[in-house]
């Protein structure tokens, strides 16, 4: 009986040593990209590397975000990843509700749903050509509007599925109640459904955000001026050719980090469910 | 007399808003997504079966079949298509297992997991143009960490994304990296959903954890397994931005994915007729694997 209690000792030990190499490999890549970005550029380049930054500047801030448009970039994504998160929610939870409550006839539901969460399935590379195309005869490229549209489009089937996932869960008792109390259906969703919902709106909300706020493919198709560009595609301009600009890129790659980070920490509960469709309950 | 035509029409509108409810609140979304997927399928087909003129002023030509034939003999589409299988299989196979090996350690020896959940998902939500960034200042040659490691550890210094062998490992490191979070979080929700019964079942039979994983533990988790591969191997297939800044391709194409040639003919060879007949086949293959891969695995439950 000792003697099996020591093997599960040295099992558990095991599965620290596991963990804690697992923290340090996640960790480690965000750290140095931080670390280097309060580097001056000798130091970000010297042999071996210096761990820990030995004389902290913001210098490559401040080139990033006074001297060259970074501010604009990052103005940008805001402006992007807030509007898109709005429709987004808007109109998936329209549908999600719809999806998860209404009859249709035949398999109707089914297919409806599976058609939504088949546009998701497109490569965005594949549906890109065409969108800049329309675009471009609209005199929409270089805009927020067409981003926000493109994006929209690649959102509005996550924030479906996952919407309907959590009006699912709703028990369907209350919301027949307030329709025997002579609410309407619609009144329902609005007064009883969508505030029960609440966790998952923001969930879906905060996914959105993120995703929009990560996007680079349909950006660096749809925009080519300073203007117009979000913080991700500023940030691949500063690898060129001939150089690339470390510090900078480390700044302003930190700095696009920043919100995600404080998300990740409200988001945490739904996140298994929120990067599945809902498929897998977190 | 106003007032109650008003009320009148008010309580007929809504009378009708009420009975069409179930298509209006769906037709906001259904418009959206069918307009933006729909316009660019017909476009696609019609630029495909085309020879797009450089010229606006020209007609497009007809070109039947001319650009998908171009793609049995495209010996770049081929690196392509393999770098995209081989990237898939190897990426998505390694979070899988490690994501699944990290999701039944922590699920047997830690209770409290939250915050470390919280630490470990924190790569798949970072933007992925900061992590090619990140992992292209580790890979760097000569003032990266990992030379640095491998260098203390007198193993011979490497170009790593530079380098014709291990470009390829290289990117598919950095993507394990950042999504094996994503197989870990849902191979432990599915632990989590596990009922008891079974296992004290087989415990008093006396079946050892090994049996007890294979007869019991897989085929319970197979659901999540199947969704979590289908939505990685998905991502998998299109994978670009971290190709694109961490090796652009290169060295020699050995890191060009399908998505980045085709973007390639597109913005640089200016070819539009044969991006979209790349873009289809791809589409195609997409919708086929995950349609089959979908069905399969509802028969299997």
């Amino acid at each position: 009986m000792a003697h099996r209690r020591k093997s599960i000792g040295i099992q558990r030990i095991a599965a620290y040593a596991t963990i804690a190499v697992a923290l340090v490999v996640t960790l480690f890549p965000v750290y140095w990209i931080a670390a280097n970005s309060f580097k001056y550029d000798i130091d970000i380049f010297s042999i071996p590397p210096q761990w820990v930054p030995a004389n902290p500047t913001s210098k490559h801030y401040h080139a990033a975000f006074v001297e060259r448009p970074f501010l604009i970039y990052a103005l940008n994504s805001l402006i992007i990843a807030v509007s898109t998160t709005l429709v987004s929610v808007v109109f998936g939870s329209l549908a999600g509700y719809a999806l998860a409550r209404f009859q249709y006839p035949g398999r109707w539901r089914y297919q409806i749903s599976f058609w939504i969460l088949s546009t998701r399935m497109m490569p965005p590379i594949v549906t890109i050509i065409p969108l800049y195309i329309a675009f471009n005869h609209l005199g929409m490229l270089n805009t927020k509007p067409a981003v926000i549209i493109a994006y929209t489009a690649f959102n509005l089937p996550f924030a479906t599925w996952m919407m309907k996932s959590y009006f699912q869960d709703l028990p369907v008792e209350l919301e027949e109640a307030a329709m025997v109390d002579g609410d309407t259906r619609w009144g329902a969703f609005l007064h009883v459904a969508l505030p029960l919902a609440r966790p998952g709106l923001a969930a879906t909300a905060i996914f959105c955000l993120i995703i929009s706020w990560n996007e680079f493919l349909l950006a660096l198709i749809l925009t080519l001026t300073e203007r117009s560009q979000t913080l991700p595609i500023g940030i691949a301009g500063r690898v060129t050719q001939y150089n690339t600009y470390w510090g900078e890129i480390s700044a302003a790659g930190f700095t696009a980090c920043i919100p995600i980070m404080l998300f990740a920490f409200v988001v945490q509960k739904h996140l298994v469910r929120g990067i599945s469709f809902g498929a897998v309950k977190g | 007399m106003t007032v109650s035509i008003g009320a009148k029409f008010g309580n007929s509108f809504e009378r009708w808003f009420e009975r069409h409810l179930r298509v209006l609140m769906l037709a906001p979304a259904m418009l959206v997504l069918l307009t933006l997927t729909i316009f660019p399928s017909i476009y696609m087909i019609v630029a495909a079966a085309t020879r797009i003129s450089p010229n606006p002023d020209l007609p497009w030509q007809f070109a039947g079949a001319d650009n998908f034939l171009r793609l049995l003999t495209d010996e770049q589409f081929h690196v392509g298509l393999w770098n995209t299988l081989l990237f898939t299989v190897f990426a998505v196979g390694a979070e899988f297992l490690l994501g699944l090996g990290l999701a039944l350690l922590l699920d047997r020896y830690i209770r409290r997991l939250n915050f470390l959940k919280t630490i470990l998902m924190l790569p798949m939500m970072l933007p992925p143009v900061a992590v090619a960034i990140t992992w292209k200042l580790i890979y760097e040659p000569q003032f990266g960490v990992l030379n640095e490691i491998m260098f203390r550890l007198g193993l011979p210094l490497q170009a790593w994304a530079g380098d014709v062998r291990l470009a390829m490992f290289s990117v598919i490191v950095a993507d394990v990296w950042q999504w094996t979070p994503f197989m870990f979080l849902l191979m432990l929700a599915g632990l989590a959903s596990l009922p008891d019964e079974p296992y004290e079942a087989a415990a008093i039979d006396g079946a050892s954890a090994w049996r007890q994983f294979w007869d019991l533990t897989l085929p319970f988790l197979k659901p999540v397994i199947a969704i979590a591969l289908l939505l990685r191997i998905m991502d998998a297939l299109r994978l670009f931005d971290l190709v694109f800044i961490l090796t652009g391709g290169g060295p020699a194409d050995r890191t060009k994915t399908l998505s980045l040639y085709i973007y390639q003919v597109a913005y640089r060879f200016a070819d539009p007729s044969y991006a979209a007949a790349i873009s289809l086949f791809v589409l195609f293959t997409t919708v086929a694997f995950s349609t089959w891969f979908i069905k399969r695995m509802r028969l299997a439950d």
